[in-house]
């Protein structure tokens, strides 16, 4: 066990966890912060994406204990009250089907757009390709960027 | 005033979860009864039946008994029972049923929830509605003939007086209630049809939604099972010693399933696992052995023995074999798994003489009596809670998994969480079956069907529950193969049961999937051999085929209906073009279970890297009055997703275990993968039904028979391979 201390959310957390722990768990089951869900656990499918030091990353495959200073944004805390644009866009094209992974996919979208503040077709589908939705949402996804983007296809 | 509050006998019990009192009522007692004495009064609320109550703000509580594992229950459901009411969604609160002697069964499957609450609910609604009116008239004085509601006040129409619901609830909770309230006409809905957004958007988008495996209980511990890789297998000397060396676990417990490694953490318990699994000796039992090969080689000899018939097998047989011409042809459908994102998990908390449990479970009364049976109490000690479901797709039907939270629960002596990592979940799957499809029909020389005969060998999911064989079970395991909806002379379907070592379960579409992807393929084969297209072939034969009864239900299916589903699908999609090289266009149809009429067409054409990808994907269905459109075209867009991963995953087995672990070996389909789909809701002012599964068995046929066109190859195996799509097709003229 070794304690760390980690920027969540813009808070400076203190915890005591095995070394070698996934960010993710510690978010989950010790911080309580349940919005970065559990999928894959290897990295393929992005359910668990949350933002470091503004890049999209998996946080499944970080270990909490060598983020050192770097700060973490998770879904709860990507706007104060929900109002991020990606967050209304996807309210307004009512992607969410179960919504499993839609916080992941959110998250995703969020370093794409920082990116490419008008992603093109090709670059939605490349930078939201390690994001899984087994409900099929992939449509609405696409639209909700757009129009977050402020993009018409 | 004599207050003779019927319906405080409707309160059956509350819970405490979370702080919110969770009220479930009972919804089949009469009125006129005195109440129990012990029976507790509902605080300032109108409750006339389990499914909505009234507050004295005029705040609505719709409380809704299907699990929202994503096809939209917890929106559909309360805007049936507001639009009655006569409120808008705004002022409802959704609540989750829990299995109580307030409800029925909570089962949520087969594309029903809609089709089966449609009329309840209403009523539910209605019957609110008009003792509030009764409530507001008896104050005014006025005839209740003369007041409606509308927007959460009754309002009295000669002189525009308001009250509103919340106002109304004291007077309305001493009215009776009417059994056979007057429903609105379909005209003065005005929530059913109009697109309504996911009650449950809002938190879902700031991450705040509760799943499954967001459930955290005061004291909880969190686990994961070493189970057998082999089907049937267990474990049988382990040593814990290094398992108990990983910081953060707290114990390992021998379960029914394996070996629970309990953590203070999921990680731990993670690393627990994985120091415990070395030491294991596993019992294989008898299918160590068993492959993939050996599942197919099974499934062929099958289709010389004994088959079950449905229909008029012997007359078909000699139909086809007097006919002037014979088509013939086999399919093969693989092993599929669920994947869903939330893979299986629950939590338990047991106490002495009961328990509660959280799972995202489609079966919430059969968890509830088997964890009574398990625990050795009485059913009504068990509180069983229903979060939100990270997707299950028939998965999460059976309590297997949720009781092996409550295994670990009742060993440790705290709550605990068990969570299935996503190698569990697809090794440790109940699986869509395998199966092989041998299909033939007979034309006569004017190219009419004189005979039909589909038979399919795979592991029945009813059968392999232990299910006794009958025609009703037949109807359902041989959904889409017996009810096909085409003109034939004589016809029939057949199952060979072959109990194989794989698990099998319910999955999206259920039986239909397998059954009418041979079929809708062998129609086009049947219809090239009659020279016909086969648009115009399946045309022909829906018109020309009277009603007749289908689906498990044995209900009044009418061809006819799916007839002008298939042409608006084709009309969508517009003339064929001039014959680009590798477009084509692929056609299918079905009725699902004698209730929804679904029909998909797809265009192909040559995409990136040299492959043929679906262009144009248009589905059209009929499906009775669409509550929600905004919701229904959301299940039809994920039901082509599905079918179109499906095209390209299997699950194969190995030396008795299954060979895919993740989203890698498994492949689902990506968001560059996905078409844009165009859904058409036919307007119809039959009842509704359901549309979460019909168009799932579309997607195979329908693209395979536009590879033909585009390609003159026929695909009758799945998965696909990359050469099956490649273009310029190699070797082709």
């Amino acid at each position: 066990m070794t304690a760390i201390s980690l920027w969540v959310n813009g808070a400076l957390r203190q915890v005591e966890v095995p070394e070698d722990m996934p960010l993710l768990w510690v978010l989950r089951d010790v911080l309580g912060l349940t919005g970065a869900k559990f999928g894959c656990g290897v990295g393929v499918c992005g359910a668990c994406t949350v933002h470091v030091e503004g890049e999209a990353v998996r946080a499944c495959q970080v270990r909490a204990a060598e983020l050192g200073p770097r700060k973490v944004v998770t879904i709860e805390g990507l706007s104060p009250e929900g109002r991020h644009p990606l967050q209304r866009a996807w309210l307004e094209a009512d992607v969410a089907q179960c919504g499993y992974c839609q916080p992941g996919q959110i998250m995703q979208a969020a370093w794409l757009l920082a990116k490419h503040p008008r992603p093109s077709a090709r670059q939605i589908d490349e930078g939201m390709a390690n994001n899984v939705c087994r409900c099929g949402t992939y449509q609405r996804i696409r639209e909700a960027i757009q129009k977050a983007a402020g993009v018409v296809e | 005033m004599r207050a003779a509050p019927s319906r405080r006998r409707f309160l059956a019990y509350g819970v405490s979860l979370g702080g919110a009192l969770v009220v479930a009522c009972r919804a089949t007692e009469r009125p006129g009864r005195p109440s129990a004495p012990d029976a507790p009064q509902p605080p300032g609320a109108f409750r006339p039946n389990a499914w909505v109550r009234v507050g004295q703000d005029g705040r609505v509580t719709v409380t809704v008994g299907k699990s929202e594992m994503g096809q939209g229950v917890r929106t559909a459901l309360p805007a049936i029972v507001a639009d009655e009411l006569g409120v808008e969604m705004a002022q409802v609160t959704v609540e989750q049923a829990s299995p109580g002697p307030a409800f029925g069964e909570l089962g949520t499957s087969g594309s029903r929830s809609l089709r089966t609450l449609w009329e309840p609910l209403r009523r539910a609604g209605a019957a609110a509605r008009e003792v509030l009116i009764a409530a507001a008239a008896a104050r005014w004085g006025a005839p209740a003939g003369e007041c409606r509601g509308e927007q959460g006040a009754v309002v009295h129409g000669p002189t525009g007086r308001r009250l509103g619901y919340g106002e109304l609830v004291a007077e309305a909770s001493r009215l009776p209630v009417p059994e056979a309230p007057r429903l609105k006409p379909r005209r003065e809905l005005r929530l059913v049809g109009r697109d309504l957004a996911r009650v449950d958007g809002p938190a879902i988008v700031r991450g705040a939604a509760t799943f499954s495996a967001d459930v955290r209980v005061e004291g909880q511990a969190f686990a994961v099972v070493a189970r057998c890789p082999v089907f049937g297998g267990k474990a049988a000397r382990w040593s814990e010693a290094e398992a108990r060396r990983v910081p953060g676990v707290l114990a390992v417990v021998p379960i029914g399933a394996g070996l629970a490694v309990v953590g203070a953490t999921t990680w731990a318990a993670i690393a627990g696992r994985a120091a415990l699994e070395p030491t294991i000796a596993w019992d294989e039992g008898p299918h160590r052995e068993h492959g993939s090969a050996d599942a197919w080689r099974e499934l062929g000899r099958a289709h010389a023995g004994p088959v079950a018939w449905l229909g008029e097998g012997a007359a078909a047989a000699e139909a086809i074999g007097r006919a002037a011409r014979r088509v013939r042809a086999e399919y093969a459908y693989p092993y599929q798994a669920h994947a869903p994102l939330e893979p299986r998990n629950a939590t338990a908390r047991v106490r002495e003489g009961g328990c509660e449990i959280w799972a995202g479970t489609q079966g919430p009364n059969r968890l509830q009596e088997a964890a009574a049976k398990l625990l050795g109490v009485p059913a009504d000690k068990v509180v069983v809670h229903v979060p939100l479901i990270g997707g299950s797709f028939g998965q999460k039907s059976e309590p297997a998994f949720a009781l092996e939270a409550v295994e670990v629960s009742k060993a440790i002596g705290r709550p605990a969480q068990v969570l299935f990592t996503r190698q569990d979940d697809l090794h440790q799957g109940r699986f869509h079956p395998a199966s092989l499809h041998r299909l033939e029909a007979g034309l006569d020389a004017a190219g009419r069907v004189v005979g039909l005969r589909q038979v399919a060998a795979l592991t029945s999911p009813p059968l392999a529950f232990g299910q006794p064989m009958s025609d009703e079970l037949l109807r359902g395991a041989l959904s889409g193969a017996w009810d096909s909806p085409y003109d034939a002379a004589a016809s029939a379907a057949g199952l060979a049961h072959v109990p194989l070592p794989a698990p099998v379960g319910p999955w999206r579409g259920v039986a239909n999937v397998s059954h009418v992807f041979a079929r809708e393929c062998f129609v086009d084969e049947v219809a090239l051999a009659a020279g016909e297209e086969p648009l115009a072939f399946r045309l022909r034969r829906l018109r020309s085929r009277a009603a007749f009864r289908g689906g498990r239900d044995q209900v009044e299916v009418d061809p006819a209906r799916l007839a002008a589903a298939l042409e608006a699908a084709a009309r969508a999609l517009g003339p064929p073009g001039a014959g680009a090289a590798g477009r084509g266009r692929g056609f299918a149809c079905n009725v699902y279970d004698g209730h929804t009429y679904a029909a998909l067409a797809i265009e192909l054409a040559p995409g990136e890297g040299g492959r043929l990808a679906p262009w144009r994907v248009v589905c059209a269905v009929d499906a009775g009055v669409i509550v929600n459109p905004q919701g229904a075209r959301a299940q039809i867009e994920g039901s082509v997703v599905w079918g179109l991963s499906a095209l390209w995953s299997q699950i194969t087995l190995r030396a008795g275990r299954v060979e895919q672990s993740t989203y890698a070996d498994y492949p689902v389909l990506r968001l560059g993968e996905a078409p844009k789909v165009e859904t058409l809701l036919l307007p119809s002012e039959a009842p509704p039904v359901g549309l979460g599964e019909p168009a799932v068995p579309l997607v195979a046929p329908a693209f395979l028979n536009a590879l033909f066109a585009a390609t003159g190859r026929r695909v009758r195996r799945l998965p696909l391979g990359a050469a099956d799509v490649a273009w310029p097709a190699a070797g082709r003229r």
